[in-house]
C-alpha cells in the first residue's frame, strides 16, 4: 500500500535526525550499587535513556511552542465548540474498530459489546458519529490501544521513551502505536480506493483534537512544575498503568500512603544497619 | 439499591456542606461525607468568581492546613532525602511545599466556565488504618475525571494524605519530580529548596494581586 509506504517514509525522515541528535546525548549513569535507596529510585524512575529522552523532549517543546500548540489554538479559535465536539465524536467513532479489536484481544467481553453497540448506534442514528447518541443512551465510550493489549498479555513496558512529536511512551507502547498505524481498517480501506488524503486528514485532525483538549492541562503542569519533563514522566507512567487496568483496582500499584508502612519498614532496616 | 442510596447520601452530604459547615462537621466521622464536604468547599473556592487571587489562596491554605496532612505528605514526597535533611531544611521544605501546592491548586479551575459536579462513588479500607474514597468529577460533555482520596483518621475526623487523579498519585508525582531536581543538583537538597523559592516567586508574580503571606 502506497499510503503506508509514503507515511513510513515521512515518519522516518522526520524521526531520523532527531534520533541521531539524541543518541549523541547518550545514556544516564546509574547510581553506585552500594547506594540501595538511590538504586531503588533509579529502578522506579525507569529512565536509563534520560539524556536522550530530554533531548527529544526539548525538540518536542520547540515543535509544540512554534507549531503544534499554535495550531491547536487556531483550531479552537476558528472552530466553535459545537463543531469541535462533532469532530471529536466522528474521530472517536472511526477509532471504534481498533478499540473493539483490542477489547476482544484483552478478553474484555462486556467492553467489547459496549464498543460494538456504540459504533452501531453512532454510525447510524448518530449520523456517522456526528452525534454521540450512545453516551446519551447510557453506553459511555472508553479508550483502548494495542500497547495496553500487549500489557494485558504480559509484555513489560521497557524503559521510558520520549518519542519525537508523539511524546511520552515506551518500547511496548511504541510497538502498539506502529501496529495500529498499519492495522487500522478505515485507513486500509481509504488506501485501497486511493483516497489516502482522507487518512492524512484524519490523522491531522486527531492530533489537533487531542492537543486542543490538553491546552489547559499541559499549560498548568508546565507553569507549576519545577521539572516539566520529570512531572510528565511520572504522570504518564502512572496514568498508563491505571489505563491498562481499565481504572480498576484503584492505585494499588501506585505507591501512595499504602506505602507508608513500606517506607517506615525501610527506615527500620536503615536504622538496624 | 445500595448505589442509589449512597448517591443520595453523597448528595445530601454535599447539600449539608453547602448549607452550613457546622452541620457537616457533625457527620465527619463518615469518610464519604468528609470527602464530599472537602471537595465541594475546594471546588467552590477554586471556581468562585470575582474574588482576588490573594483571598482565594488564603481560603485554600486554610482548607489545606485543616483537612490535608501536609506534614506527612511533605515527608513522603522528600522520601529518603527527608532523613538526611537538617531540621531547618525540613522546616523550609514543608513551608515551601505548602506554598507551591496552595499556589498550584488555588487557581487550577479558576477559568473553568462549565459546570463541575463532584460525586462520591464508594469507599474502602486501605491497609490497617487508611481509608480510600472513590469519587468522580463530572463535566459537561466530557469524560468524568476519576479521583481517589487517601485518608487517614485524625482526632474526630480525617486528613487527606494523597489524591489520585486518573490513576496518577499527586504524592508520587511530586516525589518523582523533586527527586529529579535534587539529582540534577548533584544530590543536594539545597538545589531543590532554591528551585522551590524561585518557583514560588514566579507563581506569585504571575498573580499580581497576591501579597507574600
Amino acid at each position: 500500500m502506497t499510503a503506508n509506504r509514503a507515511n513510513r517514509w515521512t515518519v522516518s525522515r522526520l524521526v531520523a535526525p532527531v534520533l541521531a541528535l539524541a543518541l549523541v546525548a547518550g545514556c544516564a549513569t546509574p547510581p553506585p550499587a552500594d547506594d540501595k535507596e538511590a538504586v531503588a529510585e533509579w529502578e522506579q524512575v525507569n529512565d536509563p535513556l534520560e539524556p536522550m529522552n530530554r533531548a527529544v523532549f526539548d525538540f518536542n517543546r520547540f515543535a509544540d511552542d512554534y507549531a503544534i500548540r499554535p495550531a491547536a489554538e487556531g483550531y479552537r479559535t476558528v472552530m466553535p465548540k459545537f463543531g469541535r465536539e462533532r469532530i471529536h465524536n466522528i474521530l472517536s467513532n472511526l477509532n471504534s474498530p481498533l478499540i473493539f479489536a483490542n477489547d476482544v484481544l484483552q478478553g474484555e467481553a462486556d467492553r467489547a459489546v459496549q464498543t460494538f453497540f456504540r459504533a452501531m448506534m453512532n454510525s447510524t442514528f448518530g449520523l456517522a458519529g456526528f452525534i454521540d447518541v450512545a453516551t446519551a443512551a447510557g453506553i459511555p465510550g472508553h479508550e483502548e490501544d494495542f500497547g495496553q493489549t500487549l500489557a494485558v498479555w504480559g509484555v513489560g513496558e521497557g524503559p521510558y521513551l520520549m518519542l519525537p512529536i508523539f511524546g511520552p511512551s515506551n518500547p511496548r507502547d511504541t510497538v502498539g502505536l506502529v501496529a495500529e498505524f498499519f492495522a487500522d481498517p478505515f485507513d486500509i480501506a481509504m488506501g485501497s480506493i486511493g483516497k489516502e488524503y482522507i487518512s492524512y486528514t484524519r490523522a491531522g485532525m486527531s492530533g489537533l483534537d487531542k492537543r486542543e483538549g490538553l491546552i489547559e492541562t499541559l499549560d498548568e503542569i508546565q507553569r507549576t512544575s519545577l521539572d516539566y519533563y520529570a512531572s510528565l514522566r511520572s504522570l504518564y507512567r502512572q496514568h498508563r498503568a491505571s489505563e491498562i487496568k481499565n481504572g480498576r483496582g484503584g492505585g494499588e500499584k501506585v505507591p501512595s500512603p499504602g506505602l507508608v508502612g513500606q517506607i517506615k519498614g525501610d527506615e527500620l532496616s536503615q536504622s538496624a544497619q | 439499591m445500595i448505589s442509589r442510596r449512597s448517591i443520595i447520601v453523597a448528595v445530601t452530604a454535599v447539600l449539608l456542606g453547602l448549607a452550613t459547615s457546622s452541620l457537616a462537621l457533625a457527620s465527619e466521622a463518615d469518610p464519604k461525607a468528609f470527602v464530599s464536604h472537602l471537595a465541594t468547599t475546594a471546588m467552590e473556592t477554586m471556581t468562585a468568581k470575582g474574588i482576588p487571587d490573594a483571598d482565594r489562596s488564603k481560603r485554600f491554605r486554610t482548607l489545606f492546613t485543616t483537612d490535608v496532612d501536609m506534614h506527612e505528605i511533605g515527608k513522603l514526597v522528600l522520601g529518603r532525602h527527608w532523613r538526611t535533611a537538617s531540621p531547618e531544611q525540613q522546616q523550609e521544605f514543608l513551608k515551601s511545599f505548602e506554598d507551591v501546592v496552595v499556589l498550584t491548586w488555588a487557581t487550577r479551575f479558576k477559568d473553568y466556565g462549565g459546570d463541575l459536579r463532584h460525586v462520591v462513588t464508594g469507599s474502602a479500607a486501605d491497609g490497617e488504618r487508611g481509608i480510600t474514597v472513590d469519587s468522580k468529577v463530572e463535566r459537561d460533555k466530557q469524560q468524568p475525571i476519576a479521583l481517589q482520596w487517601k485518608l487517614r483518621p485524625a482526632e474526630s475526623s480525617f486528613k487527606v494524605v494523597d489524591l489520585v487523579v486518573e490513576g496518577a498519585s499527586m504524592m508520587v508525582t511530586y516525589r518523582s519530580e523533586y527527586a529529579a531536581v535534587i539529582q540534577a543538583n548533584g544530590g543536594k537538597l539545597e538545589g531543590l529548596l532554591s528551585a522551590l523559592r524561585t518557583k514560588i516567586a514566579e507563581l506569585q508574580s504571575g498573580q499580581p494581586t497576591t501579597k507574600t503571606n
